[in-house]
């Protein structure tokens, strides 16, 4: 239950070993010949013995270990801190100060490693035995610690009740110097245990250091085999050279950067910004008509033009004034017998072999006589990937053959021409001004190019939307892109005077109407701002002073 | 009644292990002797036979299916408080073993940790057995056969508390205590004044005693001054 036995050998000590470091400290302290210098306590009556000085602590550290008094004060703070010495004048600020403040050594039973973890029930007993002592005058987190324990442990409440008055009676047996060290000792142990609010725990501990216990690999003559199997397996793997790779990667991204609907925006626009689903609705796998980048993708790679189905069909297509469509067909039959269902193999397997690879097979696909002959003697066994290497076969030889003349051929440069680009979303008013291509800022322009403000302007930006455009920050911002070069006529309409901050602060050098300024305190009401669509002409904006002369400060920036 | 004689144990069990308790809080410090080791070893033998005697008690009711539902609520009860008690005498001494492993009492290199608490024990122990005082006897080497046999007693009380969970089974958070928060506050009234008073360093007894005996002086010298004057009075006159 609560009480939380520690296993024997301790477990938990292996896990915390600056524990065992400390103790063995405060264990060389306790030397009668070469520890540190004890002296007594004296109360009005009684005398305590064993007390130490902070002074004679940071001394004794330093001459044990030869460090500098750094070194030695941090030191002593840890054990105090730990709880392994308490101070007797100011029980609860546990730090060592290196003067005659009086200190006394804690008890091995309320060492961190005997007793850790602190249980409940415990610190209920602890807490109903200072009740008694101060009549029910605890303090604010002690009270609140009993009521939550009360409401946790209530089925113990009755042995919390007795053992708390049965500790009092049992400590009444002891003298009075006794008595009040043991008390002391209690206390330190459970302020170090449950701090009170506003000091750290010293008992936790990062994620990073959960598990202290470094397993000792042991050097034997198993462990360098097994060094050595991994270094072979390691050598044997295949490398590319970086500089292949990299132009590769290179190529890669310069080819698909202008399609990357992040880096280069999507047209007509980011529908989840705009709301606007036309985007998805153009770019549907199977579309009348496709868009240009997406057939202009057709050419990067053979696989980008099967995967696509538009693609496929139009290289079909293709194909069939060639005369050579079988080859598709062999190899759509052979997807689908790998990806098909276990169940139907046998049948699949048998009429692609009556289709295509029979001898005199309708539609008969042209296979080298090795791979044919291996695949007819798979055929007695029948498997899904039993056709693997004859549809290898065929798609290299599509590839290296029917593609390029796919791509050089007419019908492609037909489909290019005819392919639509979408416009984008919003109108131009003055188509002569210089029109961002896409209607939704790229991310990864954006922080570059706007001063540091405009976090802190979308984060103020107000969730109010015009009536076709949903709300939330990235609206600010393509707002923000859109206003600032080429304002949009919903901008009159716009009372918020957040937007105008959000606008002059995201294109440095014109936001239209920049009516208010990041300095939020001295904004005009909306009322004066509804009137100034007015005056401040949406072009006029460009090149007009603002309407509102504080924002000077940061148009030209 | 089986259940006064059940109740009376089970306080007996709890003085003892709430005696055990404050001894083993001291092995290892200055007060560390073989004296205490000795009185460990009373104290937990006495903690046990109770323990065993309020088993044997409390067992056969809660496993008779026929017993009221109040009856039942009250043995729970008990069995849940019994049960606590016993594992936190379990778990002290457990510590008590790792701590008398770590602190043997008669090896030069490793010296007991000064933590003030000085003077004896003996009034503790007495109380867990009910006894008046105590005699030691114990010989020279008495730690270290004692930390076997209490290994081999922290495997019986194991063991018990195993058995006892799986013979009977009672839910715990079923069972509803009977003391209100803040209970410990209305009976022990009188002994919480008298006890340990504050934990710093300054006394705060020791000033109220000092008072209490300075107007208790006072008092008395007046008194005195008013019989001499009385007397005075009386022989002049």
């Amino acid at each position: 239950m609560a009480a939380g036995p520690a296993p024997l050998g301790g477990h938990p000590r292996a896990q915390r070993p600056h524990l065992s470091k400390m103790e063995r400290v405060v264990v060389s302290m306790q030397d009668p010949d070469q520890g540190v210098k004890m002296r007594s306590q004296r109360l009005l009556v009684t005398v305590i013995p064993h007390a130490v000085t902070g002074n004679d602590v940071v001394e004794w550290l330093i001459q044990k270990y030869c460090i500098a008094e750094d070194e030695a004060l941090h030191l002593g703070t840890l054990l105090v801190q730990h709880g392994y010495l308490y101070p007797l004048r100011d029980p609860r600020r546990l730090l060592l100060r290196p003067d005659e403040t009086p200190y006394r050594f804690q008890t091995p039973y309320f060492w961190m490693s005997t007793l850790w973890p602190a249980a409940e029930l415990d610190y209920a007993i602890y807490l109903a035995k200072k009740n008694i002592r101060k009549q029910g005058a605890l303090v604010d987190h002690e009270k609140a610690h009993y009521d939550q324990l009360h409401r946790k442990i209530n089925h113990t409440w009755d042995l919390v009740v007795m053992q708390a008055r049965e500790q009092l009676r049992a400590a009444k047996q002891r003298r009075k110097g006794d008595r009040l060290v043991i008390a002391c000792q209690e206390q330190t142990y459970w302020l170090v245990n449950r701090p009170p609010p506003g000091v750290p725990s010293v008992l936790e501990q990062g994620p990073e250091r959960g598990s202290c216990t470094a397993r000792q690999v042991q050097m034997t003559v198993d462990f360098y085999k097994r060094e050595i199997e991994c270094c072979r397996k390691a050598l044997g793997r295949t490398r590319v050279k970086s500089s292949v790779c990299l132009e590769a990667y290179l190529k890669f991204s310069s080819q698909r950067g202008p399609h990357d609907p992040l880096l280069s925006g999507c047209l007509p626009s980011n529908p989840w910004v705009t709301d606007n689903d036309t985007y998805w609705a153009m770019n549907a796998p199977s579309v009348a008509v496709p868009t240009k980048l997406r057939v202009e993708q057709w050419a990067f790679s053979f696989r980008e033009l099967l995967e696509d189905p538009v693609g496929r069909a139009h290289f079909m297509d293709f194909l069939q004034t060639e005369f050579s469509a079988e080859n598709l067909s062999f190899w759509e039959a052979c997807e689908e017998l790998r990806h098909g269902g276990q169940a139907q193999v046998p049948a699949l397997v048998d009429a692609v072999y009556q289709q295509f690879l029979a001898p005199g097979a309708a539609r008969w696909v042209n296979i080298d006589s090795r791979t044919m002959e291996r695949t007819l003697e798979g055929l007695g066994r029948p498997h899904r990937h039993v056709l693997d290497d004859a549809q290898l076969h065929i798609y290299m030889l599509m590839k290296k053959d029917s593609y390029p003349r796919f791509l050089k051929s007419d019908l492609y440069k037909d489909l290019l021409a005819e392919a639509v680009v979408p416009l984008e979303m919003k109108r131009r008013v003055f188509p002569f001004m210089w029109k961002p291509r896409h209607s939704s800022p790229s991310l990864a322009l954006l922080p570059t190019s706007t001063s540091g403000e405009p976090e802190a302007a979308a984060e103020g930006s107000s969730q109010q939307a015009d009536p076709h455009k949903a709300g939330g920050p990235w609206t600010e911002l393509a707002e923000a892109w859109h206003s600032s070069l080429a304002p949009s006529p919903t901008f009159g309409t716009d009372t918020q005077s957040k937007r105008h901050s959000l606008v002059v602060t995201s294109r440095g050098h014109g936001g239209a109407g920049g009516c208010a300024t990041p300095t939020r305190p001295h904004q005009p009401s909306s009322s004066v701002v509804s009137q100034r669509p007015q005056l401040c002409h949406p072009v006029g904006q460009k090149w007009f002073q603002p309407c509102h002369p504080s924002t000077n400060q940061f148009w030209f920036k | 009644m089986a259940k006064e004689e059940c109740k009376a144990l089970l306080d007996a069990l709890n003085k003892a292990t709430a005696c055990y308790h404050h001894l083993v809080l001291t092995i290892g410090g200055s007060a560390d002797s073989q004296n205490l080791r000795e009185e460990l070893q009373k104290t937990r033998q006495k903690a046990q036979e109770l323990a065993v005697a309020i088993r044997a008690r409390l067992t056969p009711p809660l496993r008779d299916r026929g017993l009221g539902a109040e009856e039942r609520a009250e043995f729970e009860r008990l069995w849940v408080a019994f049960s606590g008690c016993l594992e936190l005498l379990e778990a002290d001494m457990r510590r008590a073993l790792a701590l008398g492993t770590e602190f043997p009492l008669h090896a030069p290199r490793r010296p007991l940790v000064r933590t003030g608490v000085e003077g004896g024990a003996s009034g503790v122990a007495a109380r867990a057995l009910s006894a008046r005082s105590l005699r030691h006897e114990a010989e020279r080497d008495f730690d270290v056969e004692d930390l076997h046999q209490l290994e081999r007693e922290i495997l019986k009380v194991g063991e018990m508390i195993q058995d006892m969970e799986m013979k009977v089974n009672v839910p715990r958070w079923t069972v509803q205590a009977r003391q209100t928060a803040g209970a410990e506050l209305l009976s022990s009234a009188s002994a919480g004044v008298s006890s340990v008073g504050g934990v710093s360093v300054q006394q705060r007894t020791g000033p109220c005693d000092l008072s209490k005996a300075l107007a208790a002086t006072i008092f008395s010298a007046v008194l005195l001054a008013a019989v001499a004057l009385a007397v005075c009075v009386a022989k002049l006159s």
